[in-house]
């Protein structure tokens, strides 16, 4: 009867000399373990805009939209850290090494308005020559070129791309006829419009 | 003498869940006791048709926040056993490590709400605080405190650093003292026997005849373990021991539960000081059609996943068995012949996950509302500090 007291009476003394378990936090930071998994970053020099983080992502917190009725066409890749559930499939799945998003340190994440719940990087787009479809993110058909080496010369919209990235082609050369024919092979096309110029019936 | 009726509910009395209880009383006696469930119903295996087999895994994880690894560990199992495939040594190691730290934590989470429930917050407050260790320790492997998002069928995601290790044994080991001085304090304590002992008594043959599982059949004497029927992950490689108890009261079911956290350290640190080399993912590409079957042994019992597959990339049929469904019909032989006051530890000493068990819908319920759970949880300690008053302790 009196030992479980003693031995009761032992712990709250620790207690008192240790002081609370619990951390101060709105006035001190609490910083987690380098191993946390926070909110998912992206990292635009990395990030070729495949959408391959899209299309794991299981809670569907992660978007995009083209833009392509201005000069500039570009991808906005969205991220809607409101929905995220910190799972890391985007981060596994990324073809750029798993470096184009990455799960960082940071869990503060509250908002007040639930808009602002979300981070956003442009990309580049890259249009058809033709009809002016979608084609990829510009450095997704150099990173496709780079990985398939020599490869990339049997396609032209790929090594028109990385030509073009590289400086070696004047952008403002554009052939005048529009024929979808022959004239038009060598451009960069998106897949429908490189059918219809190869296709040899007509 | 005419016999009154107590609706408790929707919502459990000791946990934050919806749930109905019908408590048919006699005085002060429960003479009857009717249990509806379905006011929770998620559609999560509609959800987990819908996405495909590696996304499910996430949404599975989020079927209770406590068995975060429980139902991955089943279903990751029903999908490998279509194949069927066997997960690299390595996996089956880390798969075991996680789930043995859920196991602890959700075990010490149990006990400090049963020590909220009879009054003793300090117990509460103490077993709290030794449970953040095991979160932490869950957030070095894993990377979160809570749905750590590491099963995927055919291995794991993540790999567990080698320079972590010491750090984790040291943690799991730091929490070994405050739990020894934790277990002497509830075995002393005489306020405790006189409260739980004799209690709540599940015996034996209503364990069998029930079907009861995990701890609650293991307090009653039926040794019953997943890990030791039929071993999975690395529990066939690794030495622990099978808590089972005589009586099945309260009091045994608390017992079985603190000595099974002592079982799970000892795996986790086999586990971590043996953890072979090799891979650690299959990359499984395609599922071909067909069946399968997974269990786990969660901490409150078994836990049963069927998928069944038709060669897409979506699972065409997913059922979840949870134990609490297995452990719920006790309540008919526990808690009949008891007081009011006994019935709220009685109906929490199964460690009920209605989250879990909830498969089916909603349906309309009348009369009216007279216990709150907040005042079934007074009557339970307000008992305690009678008879302590009655013992003469201050």
């Amino acid at each position: 009867m009196k030992l479980p007291k003693i031995r009761e009476l032992l712990e709250a003394i620790k207690a008192l000399i240790v002081g609370p378990y619990t951390s101060k936090f709105p006035y001190k930071p609490h910083i987690p373990h380098p191993n946390f998994r926070g909110q998912p970053i992206y990292n635009p020099d990395k990030c070729v805009g495949c959408l391959a983080c899209e299309e794991v992502c299981p809670s569907e917190a992660i978007g995009h939209e083209d833009i392509t009725d201005d000069s500039e066409p570009r991808r906005l890749m969205i991220h809607y850290t409101d929905t995220c559930i910190f799972c890391g499939s985007c981060e596994a799945a990324c073809i750029a090494d798993n470096e184009g998003i990455k799960q960082s340190n940071d869990w503060e994440l509250s908002f007040f308005d639930r808009k602002e719940a979300q981070e956003t990087i442009e990309k580049e787009l890259q249009l058809c020559e033709i009809c002016g479809e979608v084609i990829a993110c510009k450095d997704h058909l150099k990173w496709i070129s780079e990985k398939i080496g020599e490869l990339a010369y049997s396609s032209p919209s790929l090594y028109f791309s990385r030509l073009k990235s590289l400086g070696i082609i004047d952008e403002n050369i554009i052939s005048a006829v529009r024929d979808s024919g022959r004239s038009d092979r060598v451009k960069i096309l998106c897949a429908r419009c490189r059918r219809e110029t190869t296709l040899t019936t007509r | 003498m005419p016999k009154s009726v107590i609706p408790i509910g929707p919502y459990h009395p000791l946990q934050e869940e919806p749930e109905f209880f019908t408590l048919t009383v006699d005085g002060e006696t429960v003479v009857d006791i009717d249990v509806k469930v379905g006011y929770n119903h998620r559609g999560i295996e509609k959800l987990s048709e819908r996405r495909t087999f590696d996304q499910s895994t996430f949404v599975i994880e989020r079927i209770c926040g406590i068995c975060s690894t429980s139902h991955p560990f089943a279903y990751t199992r029903a999908v490998e056993d279509i194949i069927p495939v066997e997960v690299p040594e390595r996996a089956k190691y880390i798969r075991t490590i996680i789930a043995e730290g859920e196991r602890i934590h959700s075990h010490l989470l149990w006990l400090g709400l049963a020590g909220h429930f009879l009054g003793y917050n300090t117990v509460y407050m103490w077993v709290w605080k030794l449970r953040e260790e095991i979160l932490d320790v869950m957030e070095i492997l894993s990377g979160n405190r809570n749905n750590y998002a590491m099963f995927k069928p055919g291995g794991v995601r993540r790999d567990i650093k080698s320079e972590d290790i010491p750090l984790v044994i040291k943690k799991i080991d730091s929490i070994v003292p405050t739990l020894n001085r934790l277990k002497k304090a509830i075995l002393d304590d005489p306020v405790l026997h006189a409260r739980l002992k004799g209690i709540g008594i599940l015996t034996r043959e209503d364990a069998i005849d029930y079907g009861a599982l995990g701890p609650t059949s293991r307090a009653s004497g039926v040794a019953k373990d997943v890990r030791k029927d039929a071993p999975y992950g690395a529990y066939d490689k690794v030495e622990w021991d099978m808590i089972v108890t005589e009586t099945g009261d309260v009091f045994e079911k608390v017992i079985v539960r603190v000595l099974e956290v002592y079982e799970s350290i000892k795996i986790i640190k086999t586990c971590l000081l043996n953890l072979p080399e090799g891979e650690i993912d299959l990359n499984i590409k395609d599922i071909p059609p067909g069946e399968g079957i997974g269990s786990a042994e969660a901490p409150r019992g078994e836990t049963f996943h069927y998928v069944r597959s038709d060669g897409t990339n979506r699972p065409a049929r997913h059922k979840v068995r949870a134990p609490t469904f297995m452990n719920l019909p006790t309540f008919k032989v526990t808690v009949i012949g008891e007081t009011i006051s006994d019935a709220t530890i009685i109906l929490a000493a199964i460690d009920p996950c209605y989250c879990c068990t909830e498969r089916m819908a909603v349906r309309n319920t009348k009369g009216k509302k007279i216990y709150h759970g907040q005042d079934l949880i007074r009557l339970s300690q307000e008992k305690t500090e009678h008879i302590k008053r009655k013992m003469g302790i201050k």
